[in-house]
């Protein structure tokens, strides 16, 4: 158990592109530039998920590690409640990423049901009904989406490394995300683009975000 | 810690306390002195408002001493809401003074002949009960202040508002926190209810010039403590999770496990979730100045609570915890942190549990007396339980009566008390324990405490499906027994994952009782006191059929999973074979 010795949780720097091609969406970048003391009010976001574009039909742990460059001993020790598609995955190596899968990861629980949840925990067995059921073997490996959610610690430590690549954010996410964001986050918002035209960060306030696939790159700046 | 506090508030002349040796209670605390009390001096038919029941105050084993942890305290009685025994257990700071005072229980026994309304003081000189009507219908807050006043802010108290005066089957018993605020609370099972029924408005705690309780071997006890400490601090929960997100971590999981349950568990999902999770409470409270990390009493070093603050800084109550921001949230649509917190405190003002509270109001939600999400309504039917109006007093008496008022099918109680946080279709596991605990449904009744690093009943395959009544049957004793030493609960994780941690908890309780537990003790202890809540039961009437969930469970399938409970009734009735 225990965060990470210290560090970066990924491995290595993401070189995937986080830009997949949503169809049917009326599409937006957004590029801010926020001071690094401001970065934990993303979790809230990371937490509603966000899509990536990767491979399907692998194993979780393929896609954490070799794809998402999280290191191993971050997934086997950090990365402690798992769900695939709302279902509670014990085994990152059997549980297969399909397409368009929702992947949540968070750090240990508290509670009883926090136990329960938990990978290959002890209590694993009064959660069966909702247990993911290993799929090894059943693999179709293609270019595919994902949905991504981190929740509680696992936002913070990862969350970071995502937002400074780039994710794709329902904008009714993103909509929400700056009408909730307490008024200390706009002081800390240094800049703004919008498919690169510079604009205040007042009207992104103003904007309306509802309908569209938002594309979200943050550029941090050490604070103050 | 020696003695016992009786207090008869029916004896002619006046209430008129006593005290004495433990006798047969010598070496039990906590829930373990509640429910040998109860079990053994209560008539278990007798009626839970009436002058033959006792309400009971316990702190846990290591309270008063410098153990981390040891703030719980235990209050126990005959439950107006179930109708069978209760054990409903706080922080704050009343565990750790009732016990360096000496005292291993307050009894509040008997009933006085008229509605006069007592105030009692405990110092080092002794007690004192008044007669002090200008406190009726106090609200916890006022109360409190008007204490302060009178005694200064060192004191710690044990105190009801309206709810309790109006004996609510869901009024609570509030503890003062290290602020000494009123926002701990005893919640559960109308134990408020009886201590209004005493004539008890405020116990006044004050341990000037008392010392810490002595453990038999310091020096030992010091190096088990420190090292429990430092178990505790590196433990990613304890250490991390909790400091950072409260008990609130677990909205935006237990959400995706599709396990909240919302609308009156009618999904297992909550859209507005996000809105409300510890996350987003966490960054609302560090922008408004409040406090993340803060405990409920002195000797925390989890420091789950903290301090939630309106928009001008100002404060409204502690950080709302997990059950509360589910009960008053998601069950009932809202996600709306602020009026949740504002819930929040008029629970704890009004002096109400706050998981019947949201349940109840889930519940009128459902049979039409407002609609889910609207937050104004939820805080003007709170208003009307503190007012005591005929609708508040229906919502007030909770769930149970809510849903035979409105004519709602949906109703989740078991033994008359709602459910918690977590939708038993989901976790099917803690619906075993909602079923057959003897406290009515309670998701504390069978923590995630040491079971199989104790090896209590024999250790369960985890991956067995076989395994859930197991599970819950040795989660049921090992919780019994830890909620007779009065540590917080929350140390689970840490003992449960770092066997040195474990063992410096071992160590600690054998430094400070000077005999060495093992983990046979424990079991025993735990066993024993599920005995004597389960036969105190038995004689009040319950049987098997009261260990079941409500039908729903069975027919309903729960969205998103879409899942039953399908735990077999003759399961169930495996659960206390040992």
């Amino acid at each position: 158990m225990g965060s990470p010795a210290g560090g970066s949780p990924f491995s290595s720097v993401l070189k995937r592109p986080m830009e997949p091609k949503p169809e049917n969406y009326s599409t937006i970048h957004l590029r801010l530039t926020v001071e690094s003391d401001r970065l934990s009010l993303f979790s809230s976001l990371l937490g509603q998920g966000f899509t990536l574009k990767v491979r399907t039909g692998c194993s979780v742990r393929e896609l954490l590690c070799r794809q998402l460059g999280v290191r191993a001993d971050y997934v086997d020790h950090r990365i402690q409640t798992i769900f695939l598609d709302g279902k509670t995955v014990d085994d990152v190596d059997t549980a297969v990423i399909r397409q368009e899968s929702t992947l949540a990861l968070s750090a240990a629980m508290p509670g009883l049901a926090g136990a329960t949840l938990r990978r290959g925990g002890a209590y694993a067995a009064m959660r069966r009904q909702i247990s993911h059921q290993n799929t090894a073997g059943h693999n179709s490996v293609a270019d595919g989406v994902v949905m991504l959610k981190l929740f509680n610690l696992v936002a913070l430590e990862l969350g970071p490394g995502f937002l400074k690549q780039g994710v794709w954010i329902r904008g009714k996410h993103m909509e929400n995300f700056f009408k909730k964001v307490p008024d200390y986050f706009w002081p800390g918002c240094r800049a703004a683009e919008i498919d690169g035209t510079p604009l205040t960060v007042e009207e992104i306030g103003r904007l309306e975000w509802r309908h569209r696939q938002v594309f979200l790159k943050l550029e941090v700046k050490e604070s103050g | 810690m020696d003695k016992l506090l009786r207090i008869n508030m029916g004896m002619d002349g006046g209430p008129k306390a006593s005290e004495e040796p433990l006798g047969d209670y010598a070496g039990l605390a906590g829930r373990g002195m509640t429910s040998a009390i109860i079990a053994k001096e209560v008539p278990p038919l007798c009626h839970p408002l009436g002058k033959n029941n006792k309400l009971v105050i316990a702190p846990g084993l290591l309270s008063g001493s410098h153990a981390a942890q040891s703030g719980r305290v235990s209050v126990g009685c005959k439950s107006p809401l179930t109708g069978g025994i209760k054990e409903a257990n706080s922080g704050g700071q009343g565990a750790q003074v009732l016990a360096r005072l000496g005292y291993a229980a307050i009894v509040l026994e008997g009933k006085p002949g008229d509605d006069t309304l007592y105030k009692i003081v405990i110092n080092k000189d002794g007690v004192d009960i008044t007669p002090d009507n200008s406190l009726k219908m106090m609200g916890n807050y006022d109360l409190i202040d008007t204490i302060r006043e009178a005694y200064g802010d060192k004191v710690a108290c044990i105190s009801i508002g309206p709810a309790g005066e109006m004996k609510m089957a869901a009024a609570s018993v509030a503890f003062t926190d290290v602020e000494q605020r009123p926002t701990r609370h005893a919640g559960r099972g109308g134990v408020g209810a009886v201590m209004g029924s005493k004539g008890v408005k405020v116990i006044v705690l004050d341990d000037t010039g008392m010392s810490a309780r002595s453990p038999k071997d310091p020096e030992k006890f010091k190096a088990a403590n420190k090292a429990f400490v430092q178990g505790l601090k590196k433990h990613p929960i304890t250490g991390e999770g909790l400091p950072s997100f409260g008990t609130n971590i677990l909205t935006n999981v237990i959400n995706e496990a599709g396990a909240l349950p919302t609308h009156n568990f009618q999904t297992g999902r909550f859209d507005g979730a996000g809105n409300i999770s510890g996350e987003t409470q966490s960054e609302i409270m560090k922008a408004r100045g409040g406090m993340v990390a803060h405990g409920c009493h002195k000797g925390c070093v989890i420091r789950c609570s903290g301090i939630y603050n309106d928009k001008d800084g100002n404060f409204v109550t502690k950080r709302p915890e997990y059950e509360t921001v589910w009960a008053h949230g998601g069950n009932c649509g809202i996600d709306d942190m602020d009026a949740i917190a504002e819930l929040d405190r008029l629970d704890d003002d009004y002096g109400l549990d706050t998981i019947e509270m949201g349940a109840a109001i889930g519940v009128a939600m459902e049979g039409g007396v407002a609609k889910f999400g609207d937050a104004e309504a939820a805080i003007n039917l709170l208003k009307e339980v503190g007012k005591g109006s005929p609708l508040g007093r229906i919502i007030g008496n909770g769930a149970a009566v809510t849903g035979k008022v409105f004519g709602v099918e949906r109703v989740p109680v078991v033994k008359g008390q709602a459910l918690p946080a977590y939708d038993p279709r989901s976790v099917q596991g803690m619906g075993v324990t909602y079923a057959t605990t003897t406290m009515g449904a309670d998701h504390t009744a069978g923590y995630a405490v040491t079971a199989n690093v104790l090896n209590v009943g024999g250790s369960v395959d985890p991956l067995n499906p076989e395994g859930q009544v197991e599970l819950s049957r040795n989660l049921q004793i090992a919780t019994a027994a830890i909620d007779a030493t009065g540590m917080c609960l929350f140390i689970a994780f840490a003992i449960l994952d770092q066997p040195e941690t474990f063992e410096a908890l071992v160590d600690m309780i054998g430094a400070f009782t000077g005999q060495d537990l093992t983990a046979d003790d424990v079991t025993e202890l735990g066993k024993t006191i599920l005995t004597f809540e389960r036969d105190f039961n038995s004689r009040a009437g319950f049987t098997q059929k009261d260990d079941r969930l409500p039908d729903f469970f069975k027919t309903e399938p729960l969205p998103p999973h879409n899942v039953t409970f399908d735990v077999k009734d003759e399961d169930l009735d495996r659960v206390y074979n040992w």
